[in-house]
C-alpha cells in the first residue's frame, strides 16, 4: 500500500476511535432494552424504533416537538442579536474614531475573559425583579446588546481587514458613516455574519447552564432541559429512551454542522474561536 | 441595492417576530381563561401515574382549573425546586419533606394554611404536627407512613434465613445483621448500606433513647454518630451491606435504589415507596419490620411527604382545592392509594385499605402488622436540616470510600450541624 | 472626528447599554453582595469579608473544589493540546479529503459540551460500561470509574480532552502558516523529521500554542455541564467531581447562598486573571514571533 492509502487508513481508525461515543450514542438508541445492557456490540442485532416511539410519545407534559421549538426560538432570537449588535459595535470600533475608543476597545476584550459567574447572580437579580425569569428574555435580550464580546472582536478583526478605499469612496460619494455602514462594510462583512450567526445558534442551543437557572415552567423547558426531566425520571440503566432522546436532542446542531462544516472550521480557524 | 434593502427588511421583520414569539410565549396563559397551576413532587413512575390520574379527576370537577405538573428524582427535584423559588416563579403546589418544610418556611415560601378552605379536622394531630410552625399551618401531611425493610423473600429463602413479617414478630440487632450477612455470603449484599440517610439514624437514637433533634438543637454526640457508622463499616466489610459504589447513588427514590438495581437483597425506607418498589422491581418483594434491641422500636407513624402552597402563588385559592381534593376526597383517595403511605385522612384511609388490592394493600397490611411497633411521630426538624441531611450523606460517602474513618467524620457532622442550626 | 463621534456612540449603544447594564454594573454589584449574606428572599444583610474568611478557613468543600479543579486544568489542559497538535500535524498535508477529515475531527468540539454526549459519558463510564468493559478485557478491573472517586475526575478529563478539534483547527491554521522554505533548509541541513519538528515547526507555532493554551486554561477553569451531569449535580462521589462553578452553582442556586456564591465567583475571577498573566510572562521564555530579534 502506498504511504497515501497507509496515511488515509491509520487517519480513519483514528478518526473511528474518536466519534466511538457518536456512533454508540446512535446505534444504542435502536436497541431494545435487553440488548443495551448485555453486549458489547456495536450494532443492535435486532434494531427498534420503540425508544424513539416512546419519547416522542412526549416528556414532561409536552412533546419533543414543543421543546425543539422552544430551543429553536432562543438560538434564532439570539443570532438576530448577536448579527445585529456585534456588527454595529464593531464598526464603530474598527472604523470609527470617538473619544474613549482605547479603554472601550481594552474593555470589551477584557469581558471575553471574563468568567460568566461574576454577573450572573446580579443579572438574575435583574431579571427575577423585572420579573423576567422563566421567560426567554434573560436568554435572548443580553445578545442584543452585544454581551458576547467574543463576535464583536471577530468582527472588528474581519472589517479592520476590509480596504479602506472603499469607505473614502463611499465618503466621497457623500455617505456618513451610517451610509458606509450599510452600502460598504455590512454586504461585505457577510462571512463574518455567517460565522457569527453559526457559532452562536450552536452555543446558545447547548448552553445549558443559563436555561437551568432561567426556565422554570415545563413548557418553556428547551430541549437539552427536556432531556435533563426525562433522565430525572426514568432508571439509570434505562439507556435506549435517554439515547434516543439525546439524539433528538442533537439533531438540530448535527444538521447544521453538516450543512455549514466547512464555514465552521474556516471560521474557527481564522478566528481563533473554541469549539 | 434592492437584495441588500430586503435583506434588511427581513431581519428586522424576524427580530420584531422573535421578540412577538417571546413576550407571547413569556405571558403564559393568565390572561382570564382558565387558571393554570403547577403541580410538583418528587417519587417514581408509579406515584406520577396514580398522581396525573388523580389530577385528571381533579380537572374533570373544575373544569375552569387547569393543572400542570412536573415530577423527578429526590435530589434533582430539590436542586431545580430551590431554583425555581429562588427565581421568585416556584410552582403553586409542592410536594415537601420534613428536612425541607422548616427551610421553605423560613423563608416565606409556604402560605399558611389556617383559615383557608381546607379541612384538617380528620387528619391525626400527631400527622399535621410536622407541618405546624410558629402556629401557623404550612404544610399538610399526603399521608402516613412508617419505616419499614423492603426484601426480597427468594433471596433470604436461598440464603435459608426468616425473616419476621407477622404481626407480633420481630427480631434484633444480632438476628438481622447475622441475617443479611447470610444472605451476603451466597450472592448480592444482603441489604443496602442505610448508613448514607440521616433517616434512619434518627431510628437508631430513639432506639438509644436519644433524638436528632432537641429544641433547636442537636440532641446527639459524635460518638452516637460513630457508633453508628462503625456498625455499618462492620457489616459493610462482611458484605452485609453494599459497597460504596453502590451506595453512593443512594437517594430514597426507587430510580436510583440498589435494590432495584440487583445490587442488594434489601433495603430500609419508607413504606410509601413499597408501591414503587413493587412496579418497578423485577421480582417479588416483602416487608418486614427494623430490627431493635428494646421496647422501643424506633419505628413511628409520619408523614413521608407533605403538600404545602407557595406564598407566591397567584392562585392559592385554587392550590388549596387541589390540596384539599388530594387528601380529603374519596375518589382521590381510591386513586392514589398508596403512592405516598396510607391516606391521612382517616375515613380515606379506612375506606382504601378496605378495599386495597395489589401493592396498595401490602403497604395496608403492613401498616396493620406493625401497628404496636410503631410510636408517634418524631418531632419537627427545625430550619438548617436539609443542609444537615445533604452534608449526613456527603460525609458518608467519604466514610464509605475510606477518605476519612467513621470518628472523624461523625466530629465533622456534628460540627457541621451546629454550625447549620445557630 | 467630531462628525463620526455621534455616529460611533449611535453604533455604539447596544454596547454600551450592555456593558453598562450587564457587565459593569452586575460585577460591581456581585462585588458588594460578595460582602453580604444574600438569600434572594430576604434583603442582603452585610457581613464584611465573612464570606472570604469562611472560605479560606472553614469550608473544606471549597479547597475540595479548588483542587479538583485546578487537578482537572491541569490534567486536561496539556492532554487537550497535545492531542490537538498531534492530530494537526498528522492532516496537515495537502491531500485528498483533508477537509472532510479536519471537519469530521472537529465534530466533537460541537457535540461535547452538549447534555447528550455528557449523559453518554457518564452510560460508557460506569461500572459495566464500555470503558471497564474494555479495560477489563485487557486485564484491568477498575470497577466503573463514574463511581468511584479515585477515578471520577479521570472521565470528565477524557470528556474535556475528546474536545480537542477546536484547538487542532486552529493549529492547523498556524501550521499552514509556516513558510516552507525553512521546512526546506533544514532538509538540506541534513535535519531529521523529528528535529525539524523540534526546531522549526514548534517554536514557529509558539504564539499559536501560547493563543490555545491561554484560550483552553480559561475554559477549563469554568467547565460546568459536564460535572453536573456525570455526578448528577452532586459532584460525587465523594466531591471527585465537584469542580468550581458546579460548587459555586450549589452554594448559590440550591443553599440560597447568593452573597457566598459572589464571593466565590469573585475568586475564580482573581485566579483565572492571574493564571493569565502568568502564562502570558511565562510566555516570553518560550514563545518565539517571527521577525523579531531572539
Amino acid at each position: 500500500m502506498t504511504r497515501t492509502g497507509v496515511w488515509h487508513v491509520f487517519v480513519v481508525l483514528v478518526l473511528l476511535v474518536l466519534l466511538y461515543p457518536v456512533i454508540w450514542l446512535v446505534s444504542t438508541s435502536f436497541k431494545p432494552a435487553q440488548e443495551v445492557l448485555s453486549g458489547l456490540a456495536l450494532l443492535p442485532k435486532a434494531p427498534t424504533g420503540d425508544n424513539y416511539a416512546q419519547v416522542l410519545a412526549g416528556v414532561g407534559g409536552f412533546s419533543v416537538w414543543h421543546y425543539l421549538g422552544n430551543s429553536l426560538l432562543v438560538s434564532v432570537g439570539a443570532v438576530a442579536g448577536n448579527v445585529i449588535s456585534c456588527s454595529l459595535a464593531a464598526y464603530a470600533f474598527a472604523r470609527l474614531h470617538f473619544r474613549g475608543r482605547g479603554p472601550m476597545f481594552g474593555f470589551m476584550m477584557g469581558t471575553i475573559m471574563l468568567p460568566q459567574h461574576v454577573v450572573l447572580i446580579p443579572q438574575y437579580v435583574i431579571f427575577q425583579k423585572l420579573g423576567l425569569v422563566d421567560t426567554f428574555w434573560p436568554l435572548v435580550l443580553p445578545k442584543f446588546l452585544a454581551t458576547d464580546a467574543f463576535f464583536v472582536f471577530l468582527m472588528v478583526q474581519f472589517i479592520r481587514g476590509l480596504p479602506r478605499e472603499l469607505d473614502e469612496a463611499a465618503t466621497l460619494d457623500g455617505c456618513g458613516p451610517v451610509g458606509t455602514f450599510r452600502h460598504v462594510v455590512l454586504p461585505l462583512l457577510r462571512p463574518a455574519l455567517v460565522t457569527t450567526a453559526i457559532f452562536t445558534f450552536i452555543w446558545t442551543w447547548n448552553d445549558f447552564f443559563s436555561q437551568v437557572i432561567y426556565l422554570n415552567d415545563p413548557s418553556r423547558f428547551t430541549l437539552p432541559l427536556a432531556l435533563q426531566i426525562f433522565v430525572d425520571q426514568t432508571t439509570q440503566s434505562a439507556f435506549g429512551p435517554m439515547f434516543a432522546m439525546s439524539v433528538l436532542a442533537l439533531v438540530p446542531i448535527g444538521l447544521f454542522f453538516l450543512a455549514f462544516q466547512r464555514l465552521l472550521v474556516e471560521g474557527a480557524a481564522t478566528s481563533g474561536l473554541k469549539g | 441595492m434592492l437584495e441588500r434593502l430586503s435583506r434588511g427588511r427581513v431581519m428586522a421583520l424576524a427580530v420584531a417576530a422573535v421578540v412577538a414569539a417571546t413576550t407571547v410565549t413569556a405571558c403564559g396563559g393568565d390572561a382570564g381563561g382558565p387558571t393554570t397551576l403547577r403541580f410538583v413532587w418528587w417519587g417514581n413512575e408509579d406515584r406520577a401515574n396514580a398522581t396525573k390520574a388523580a389530577v385528571a379527576e381533579f380537572e374533570k370537577r373544575h373544569p375552569e382549573i387547569k393543572v400542570e405538573t412536573e415530577y423527578g428524582a429526590y435530589d434533582a427535584y430539590f436542586q431545580k425546586l430551590s431554583t425555581q423559588v429562588a427565581g421568585g416563579a416556584g410552582p403553586d403546589l409542592m410536594q415537601l419533606d420534613r428536612a425541607t418544610v422548616g427551610e421553605y418556611q423560613h423563608r416565606h415560601v409556604l402560605a399558611d394554611l389556617t383559615g383557608t378552605s381546607l379541612h384538617l379536622d380528620k387528619i391525626d394531630t400527631n400527622l399535621l404536627a410536622g407541618g405546624r410552625v410558629d402556629g401557623g399551618q404550612y404544610a399538610v401531611p399526603a399521608g402516613r407512613t412508617t419505616q419499614m425493610l423492603v426484601f426480597d423473600p427468594a433471596r433470604f429463602a436461598a440464603a435459608g434465613v426468616a425473616v419476621p413479617t407477622k404481626a407480633g414478630e420481630s427480631w434484633n440487632w444480632s438476628q438481622f445483621t447475622d441475617a443479611i450477612t447470610k444472605v451476603g455470603a451466597s450472592g448480592v449484599a444482603g441489604s443496602t448500606d442505610f448508613g448514607w440517610a440521616i433517616d434512619w439514624f434518627e431510628v437508631w437514637l430513639h432506639q438509644h433513647g436519644k433524638s436528632l433533634y432537641d429544641g433547636g438543637k442537636l440532641g446527639f454526640d459524635a460518638n452516637d454518630l460513630q457508633a453508628f457508622w462503625t456498625v455499618t463499616g462492620s457489616l459493610r466489610d462482611r458484605k452485609g451491606v453494599t459497597a460504596a459504589t453502590a451506595t453512593t447513588k443512594m437517594d430514597g427514590s426507587t430510580q436510583n435504589s440498589a435494590l432495584v438495581g440487583k445490587q442488594s437483597a434489601s433495603e430500609i425506607n419508607y413504606d410509601s415507596s413499597l408501591t414503587g418498589y413493587l412496579s418497578s422491581y423485577g421480582g417479588q418483594l416483602a416487608a418486614a419490620p427494623l430490627p431493635s434491641d428494646g421496647k422501643d422500636t424506633g419505628m413511628a407513624a409520619m408523614p413521608p411527604v407533605s403538600y404545602a402552597v407557595s406564598q407566591r402563588s397567584s392562585h392559592k385559592d385554587a392550590a388549596v382545592r387541589l390540596l384539599d381534593f388530594l387528601v380529603n376526597d374519596p375518589a382521590a383517595g381510591k386513586i392514589l392509594g398508596a403512592t405516598r403511605g396510607v391516606p391521612p385522612n382517616q375515613d380515606i384511609r379506612d375506606q382504601v385499605c378496605g378495599s386495597a388490592t395489589g401493592a396498595d394493600k401490602a403497604v395496608c397490611d403492613y401498616e396493620t402488622a406493625q401497628r404496636d411497633k410503631v410510636g408517634p411521630a418524631f418531632g419537627a426538624w427545625p430550619t438548617g436540616s436539609a443542609a444537615i441531611k445533604r452534608d449526613f450523606q456527603r460525609t458518608y460517602d467519604d466514610v464509605i470510600f475510606g477518605r476519612i474513618g467513621p470518628a472523624d467524620g461523625a466530629k465533622r457532622v456534628v460540627q457541621n450541624a451546629q454550625n447549620s442550626l445557630s | 472626528m467630531r462628525r463620526t463621534q455621534g455616529a460611533a456612540y449611535l453604533f455604539l449603544s447596544p454596547w454600551i447599554i450592555g456593558a453598562t447594564l450587564l457587565t459593569v454594573g452586575p460585577m460591581a454589584a456581585s462585588l458588594y453582595l460578595s460582602l453580604t449574606d444574600y438569600d434572594l428572599f430576604d434583603p442582603p444583610k452585610w457581613v464584611g469579608l465573612d464570606n472570604y474568611l469562611v472560605m479560606f478557613t472553614r469550608d473544606d468543600r471549597f479547597w475540595a473544589a479548588v483542587s479538583t479543579t485546578a487537578r482537572y486544568v491541569l490534567l486536561s489542559v496539556p492532554l487537550k493540546l497535545v492531542l490537538a497538535l498531534a492530530v494537526a500535524l498528522l492532516l496537515n498535508r495537502p491531500r485528498r479529503g483533508g477537509g472532510l477529515y479536519r471537519s469530521a475531527f472537529y465534530a466533537p468540539s460541537l457535540l461535547g459540551a452538549s447534555v447528550s454526549l455528557a449523559l453518554v459519558w457518564r452510560a460508557m463510564f460506569a461500572s459495566g460500561g464500555t470503558v471497564d468493559r474494555l479495560l477489563a478485557a485487557v486485564g484491568i478491573d477498575t470497577g466503573g470509574w463514574v463511581d468511584q472517586p479515585q477515578y471520577a475526575l479521570f472521565a470528565l478529563v477524557a470528556l474535556a480532552a475528546w474536545q480537542f478539534g477546536a484547538p487542532m483547527v486552529i493549529f492547523l491554521a498556524g501550521l499552514k502558516q509556516i513558510p516552507r522554505e525553512l521546512y526546506e533548509a533544514a532538509a538540506i541541513d541534513g535535519a531529521s523529521p523529528v528535529r525539524r519538528l523540534v526546531s522549526v515547526t514548534l517554536p514557529m507555532l509558539s504564539p499559536v500554542i501560547l493563543f490555545n493554551l491561554v484560550l483552553e486554561t480559561i475554559h477549563a477553569f469554568q467547565a460546568f455541564t459536564g460535572a453536573f451531569v456525570v455526578s448528577g449535580g452532586r459532584g460525587g462521589p465523594s466531591d471527585s467531581t465537584l469542580l468550581y462553578t458546579l460548587y459555586l452553582y450549589q452554594r448559590g442556586f440550591t443553599d440560597f447562598r447568593m452573597g457566598y456564591a459572589s464571593a466565590m465567583a469573585w475568586v475564580l475571577l482573581v485566579v483565572v486573571a492571574g493564571v493569565t498573566v502568568l502564562l502570558f510572562r511565562g510566555a516570553r521564555g518560550w514563545v518565539f514571533y517571527a521577525g523579531e530579534e531572539r
